[in-house]
């Protein structure tokens, strides 16, 4: 066999095929995937800003001397303001959570009816 | 998708029957999406040969062939203009899949076998020199430097600068890998085959 011959061979040999789907799934992969919601500095945007208003927080709250306190006083009238200091809060809520547990356990799956063929 | 594509070409780019694989890139960046599926339906089967030809394996060349085309959409923007498309794409494609290689050895500890070929055994004849199986069974049934080569070869053609800039080889490695491919092949299409230089 030729130099000639070979090369003709080789580029007479057909490609191999990809597989059906494979188009789709660059195009799915690339120009039809869907843009994310942020973008990167979008979100590392949010992030500091996070940080620093956690900073801001956390020296407000330390450089006072009192406001240690104060926070103290407004976290616990919030949780008064919605009754966690009182006992009956505490019985509904047992109450309820066990009604809604005893409710779920009940046996409400519908079973297939018998068929009846009139005759 | 390639039809609404050459419908309407947006100015400062030349409006001919097929553009150039410049246009579709310059239409792509300019957020045209047909544009790069054009360019998919262009080389898609080449990249996913040489894919295949490397890895051997067909998931793994299509997942290999998808990453390569994935990389090559993020890095559409630095792909030089005059540059040839295809040897960028299978620069990509080609270092996709050595390092899908380096990581298989790594974690099995050696080189994946050869896919089966009825035609590859020793007990298979070798009347019809232009037989497409046959050809295609040595071209398997070479070491991984030469097979690479030959794929090239087959792909660009005698273009043997292109080939030397995708395996990132000088070009006299590249002839002589070539060289001695194409006499393995000789040698296994034919035993009586003499190699007469032209």
């Amino acid at each position: 066999m030729t130099d000639d011959e070979l090369d003709r061979a080789l580029f007479a040999l057909p490609l191999e095929q990809p597989p059906a789907d494979m188009h789709q799934r660059i195009m799915s992969a690339t120009v039809l995937r869907a843009a994310p919601a942020f973008q990167r500095w979008e979100l590392l945007l949010l992030a500091v800003v996070l940080v620093l208003v956690g900073l801001a927080s956390a020296w407000i709250v330390t450089s006072s001397p009192e406001s240690g306190s104060r926070l103290g006083d407004s976290i616990v009238a919030f949780m008064r303001g919605f009754g966690l200091f009182s006992r009956s809060t505490y019985v509904w809520l047992a109450v309820g959570l066990s009604s809604v547990w005893w409710i779920s356990s009940l046996p409400f799956m519908a079973t297939p009816r018998p068929t009846v063929y009139n005759r | 998708m390639g039809v609404a594509l050459l419908a309407e070409p947006p100015a400062g780019v030349a409006s001919a029957a097929a553009p150039t694989d410049d246009d579709l890139i310059a239409l792509a960046l300019a957020g045209r999406g047909d544009a790069f599926g054009t360019l998919v339906e262009r080389y898609e089967r080449a990249v996913y040969h040489l894919a295949f030809r490397t890895i051997r394996e067909v998931e793994e060349a299509k997942d290999a062939a998808q990453e390569a085309w994935i990389k090559a959409y993020r890095a559409l923007a630095s792909f030089r203009p005059g540059a040839k498309f295809a040897t960028w794409i299978f620069t990509i494609c080609y270092r996709v899949c050595c390092d899908r290689l380096a990581k298989r050895k790594r974690f099995t500890g050696d080189e994946p076998l050869d896919f089966a070929d009825p035609a590859a055994g020793p007990e298979g004849t070798y009347e019809a020199a232009e037989d497409a199986a046959r050809l295609r069974a040595a071209i398997g049934a070479l070491p991984e430097k030469y097979r690479i080569v030959i794929t090239l070869f087959h792909l660009q053609g005698k273009q043997y600068e292109e080939i030397a800039a995708v395996l990132n080889l000088p070009l006299g490695t590249v002839k002589t890998h070539l060289f001695r491919a194409k006499d393995l092949l000789r040698a296994a299409l034919g035993p009586t085959a003499q190699r007469r230089t032209t």
